[in-house]
């Protein structure tokens, strides 16, 4: 797909900030937040070597609001922030969806609720997914989970935000983005989108344009928001990406999100090892979430256990997606210390002696 | 097959820099590597620690719960550290800070005088690079000659003039232990 040349050994979160910059990122805005400041410290440099636009913005609220104003122009344009920091961002990911504004948005996640701290975790999947802004939207979400993969899916997710001008969020966490591991950047694998028939770059020679969210009339309304979810609809059906490993003859398939992928993949080489016969099955994209392939999963009878560093937030949708057909465990701890391979072993030898999860709390 | 290594010191040791530097010398070798640092609210003269995972196949957890190697560049490391060590793994110490104590009699000790070795070379500066010496003598998977290569990948052109240096702590502490 790309020219990979050689390898790096490179952080995620200057990865994905020198990804930004291959995909032809024209203007980064953002305030510092651990887990994630290295983004921002490396555009400081990157963006002003290049002629390109870099702002420290005074909030988060700013931040995001400037991506909004950049990207309405037609340019490429991100933020980056994380958790508790994303929270500031909510209403404006929902007008920018109601916009078709192509944002995109990182967010390398830490411990919630409120403040947290710096921990990396897994918290944010239903703020991603089911959003903290008003009114009925969708979020392309892209979990990476490997630093190959922030390069990769950085350069997707400013392909898919201006291919269906819709927000994207890049939904990486604090270890991730602090941890380093070889990649390659290649160069920006996808076409230019043509934005001529949108974008906000002055009337001259042709009828003025607007972009707003504000609708008076109910039934433009009601259409509006119908497009947008038909819209939604196609990229369900395009762009909904998803991994598995040997779940053909597994009886219970490990389900894990971003850098968790690892460790259930671990595990489950273990569990086989054992004479247990476990799968993987690890979704790309949380939004649109592979509800269709985990439900044909399900009907081959086979069993799931989600592994995650939160409460069980993707554990409602993959058993929203088994609709009952069979048991769905939940493997998880709050934040902090990712999982073991050994605690997902045992956790899942428990769960198939008929014990309830384990509780792998603290 | 995987194997992971816990650096640990003072911050301002080099603690990061010889894990990065080692993370390089695997990836230059073609093996599969990863890099992850504590975090957070850490300063100088603090403690700092680094956890490298090296593996034939996709490295799995990055951050594990007990370690192969743990080179260890203080006593407070030493004394963290120690409880994890997997039984039959290896504490590589630098006995210039740190007390030659046996507390576990299931793993094994290499005790070397790194800050000592690092100030005979002319600077402690190079003393996490002399831990790499020591850990390439006592370790058959980690090379010196890709270690060497790997100081050359992480000085690069902007600090090319103290690649000898460091080249030569590493011959120096290889060659001592």
């Amino acid at each position: 797909m790309t020219n990979r040349d050689e390898k790096v050994l490179i952080k995620g979160n200057y990865a994905i900030a020198q990804a930004a910059v291959n995909a032809g990122c024209q203007c980064y805005f953002g305030y510092p937040i651990t887990p994630q400041t290295e983004i921002g410290e490396y555009l400081s440099g990157k963006m002003q070597e290049l002629g390109r636009g870099y702002v420290c913005a005074e909030s988060e609220l700013a931040a995001i609001n400037m991506v909004m104003g950049a990207v309405a122009t037609g340019v490429k344009a991100m933020t980056s922030s994380s958790s508790c920091a994303v929270a500031l961002m909510q209403e404006a990911l929902s007008y920018a969806a109601s916009d078709e504004l192509p944002v995109v948005l990182v967010n390398v996640m830490r411990t919630g609720p409120g403040l947290g701290y710096i921990y990396p975790a897994q918290g944010d999947y239903n703020q991603a997914v089911y959003g903290g802004g008003n009114g009925d939207y969708n979020l392309i979400v892209l979990a990476p989970s490997t630093v190959q993969e922030c390069v990769d899916l950085t350069y997707r997710a400013f392909y898919l935000a201006q291919k269906y001008r819709n927000p994207v969020i890049l939904l990486a966490d604090g270890l991730l983005g602090q941890m380093m591991e070889p990649a390659s950047f290649g160069e920006y694998p996808y076409p230019e989108v043509d934005v001529s028939s949108w974008a906000l770059t002055g009337a001259k020679g042709r009828d003025a344009r607007m972009i707003y969210s504000v609708a008076t009339d109910e039934k433009k309304q009601i259409q509006h928001i119908c497009d947008l979810h038909r819209k939604f609809e196609v990229i369900a059906e395009n762009e909904t990406t998803y991994e598995e490993f040997e779940v053909d003859d597994a009886d219970i398939v490990l389900v894990a999100f971003g850098s968790m992928t690892r460790n259930i993949k671990a595990a489950m080489k273990v569990l086989r090892a054992k004479g247990i016969k476990a799968g993987c099955f690890r979704p790309v994209t949380l939004n649109p979430f592979p509800h269709k392939q985990i439900h044909a999963l399900a009907e081959k009878g086979k069993e799931f256990a989600v592994v995650e560093m939160n409460m069980g937030q993707m554990f409602k949708d993959v058993k929203y997606a088994v609709e009952g057909l069979s048991n769905v465990s939940l493997i998880n701890r709050a934040c902090g210390e990712w999982l073991s391979v050994e605690e997902i072993v045992s956790s899942v030898e428990n769960v198939l002696r008929g014990g309830k999860q384990l509780a792998a709390s603290l | 097959m995987e194997t992971n290594f816990i650096f640990a010191g003072f911050g301002g040791q080099g603690i990061l820099l010889a894990g990065t530097i080692l993370a390089n010398a695997f990836m230059i070798e073609g093996k599969n590597v990863t890099w992850y640092p504590c975090y957070g609210a850490e300063m100088r003269g603090g403690t700092v620690n680094c956890e490298i995972v090296v593996s034939d196949s996709e490295v799995s957890s990055v951050h594990k719960q007990d370690t192969d190697y743990a080179i260890v560049l203080n006593q407070q490391s030493f004394d963290r550290f120690i409880t994890r060590v997997k039984a039959g793994g290896t504490i590589i110490a630098n006995s210039t800070l740190v007390a030659e104590a046996r507390p576990r009699n299931d793993i094994k000790y290499v005790f070397a005088p790194m800050t000592k070795l690092a100030n005979d070379l002319g600077t402690s500066k190079v003393t996490n690079v002399v831990s790499l010496g020591v850990l390439a003598s006592a370790c058959s998977i980690v090379s010196k000659e890709f270690l060497a290569k790997g100081i050359e990948k992480v000085l690069g052109e902007k600090k090319r003039d103290l690649i000898p240096l460091n080249l030569k702590a590493l011959d120096g502490a290889f060659a001592l232990s």
